[in-house]
């Protein structure tokens, strides 16, 4: 007499669609969060590239001010805010510090990377201002 | 109101005959506010189709067995309440991400594999017999993983998982969880063992920061927190000096 061993119950194999980050809300901001790197790197290799422009001195630098140029660049800043205001949101979950052996509480480190992100932006902004009064 | 009743759209599949799986309607009573959508898959299964196949056990979110899609998002179904669906249809599906044995019942053998992976027990390097005593924890000690051991292995945050559903290599959101809530524990010495799992290009640096497994997450656990608190603990081992001490 044979023995045959029993045939492995046939699963069905899970297939993510190809549309999966439209099924949710967030989802979506997450889908939207991660490309936002795309126009700020595109806006950054212009930048390398005005740098290179301006490599051989002030005279005969001119630069860009188009309006193509200044739309682009106010919607990357929309990129780049959301890319900013999502990452340091996160800050609190992420980071995790004891003082005085109580961990600080995450709005705590939250509202200080916010602060500190606003310091910053003031700073170069001052500088850039400055120098090029 | 004996009068109201609801519609569950249930996944039906049955390896033996379906090539894929199907959604059944059940149109059911809906006799009290305090139903929940796990009462209503038992009412089919007791008055209306026997064959309907899913895992439950407690009834009050606490075994992690009920796990579901319900109108696409994961949930316990014994915490998902008619009332807040009715009247609309409501559709029960298995947990995405995991291949389906039968009707609503999913194949978790890839959980259990990883789960068992990072080791979620107190690891010492040399246990002391019991006569030595306990080991004695603060309260600031325990409420440094209290809210990781709150996990039920439900199962929820992998089926709301990307990246998972993309690349089931990744170790997911409930085991890293879990080894971080022993890695946390004050009694336990087991962080190196665990490393080579958690610290792996497959471990927590697969995660992009969906989040999605802390929204749907019945217990509060916050799996993504523990995941990026892993990413920056295994970076400053990596970078400070003396970062790689016990």
């Amino acid at each position: 007499m044979t023995t045959e061993a029993p045939a492995a119950p046939r699963e069905f194999a899970w297939r993510m669609p190809g549309n999966w980050w439209t099924r949710t809300r967030h989802y979506f901001l997450y889908m939207l969060r991660e490309f936002t790197a795309v126009p700020m790197a595109l806006w950054l290799i212009w930048l390398l590239y005005e740098i290179k422009r301006a490599g051989s001195g002030p005279h005969g630098y001119y630069p860009r001010s188009s309006t193509a140029f200044v739309v682009f660049s106010v919607i990357v800043l929309g990129f780049v805010l959301y890319h900013s205001y999502t990452f340091l949101k996160l800050a609190g979950v992420i980071i995790r510090v004891k003082l005085f052996d109580r961990p600080v509480p995450s709005q705590v480190i939250v509202v200080t990377m916010f602060g500190s992100w606003a310091l910053a932006s003031a700073v170069v902004g001052f500088v850039l201002i400055w120098f090029a009064r | 109101m004996p009068d109201k009743r609801i519609e569950i759209k249930a996944t039906r599949y049955d390896p033996a005959t379906d090539e894929k799986p199907h959604l059944q309607s059940y149109d059911i009573p809906f006799y009290d506010d305090s139903m929940v959508v796990l009462d209503a898959l038992n009412h089919i299964k007791s008055h209306v189709d026997g064959s309907l196949s899913y895992r439950w056990s407690c009834r009050m979110g606490i075994c992690g067995s009920c796990g579901m899609m319900v109108n696409g998002i994961p949930k316990l179904t014994c915490n998902a309440f008619l009332r807040d669906y009715w009247p609309r249809a409501i559709i029960v599906e298995p947990l995405n991400n995991f291949p389906i044995i039968r009707d609503l019942v999913i194949d978790m053998e890839d959980f259990m594999r990883k789960l068992k992976s990072i080791k979620p027990w107190i690891i010492r390097k040399q246990e002391l017999p019991l006569g030595a005593g306990e080991h004695y924890q603060t309260n600031e000690q325990i409420d440094d993983f209290r809210q990781f051991s709150e996990c039920i292995n439900c199962m929820l945050c992998y089926a709301a998982c990307p990246v998972y559903g993309l690349n089931n290599e990744f170790l997911g959101p409930a085991a890293t969880a879990l080894a971080r809530r022993y890695n946390l524990d004050s009694r336990d010495q087991g962080l190196k063992e665990r490393l080579p799992v958690i610290a792996d290009p497959e471990g927590v640096w697969e995660c992009s920061f969906v989040g999605e497994c802390s929204v749907v997450c019945p217990k509060g656990v916050d799996p993504a927190k523990a995941i990026q608190q892993t990413k920056l603990d295994t970076t400053m081992r990596f970078v400070l000096p003396y970062g790689n001490r016990d």
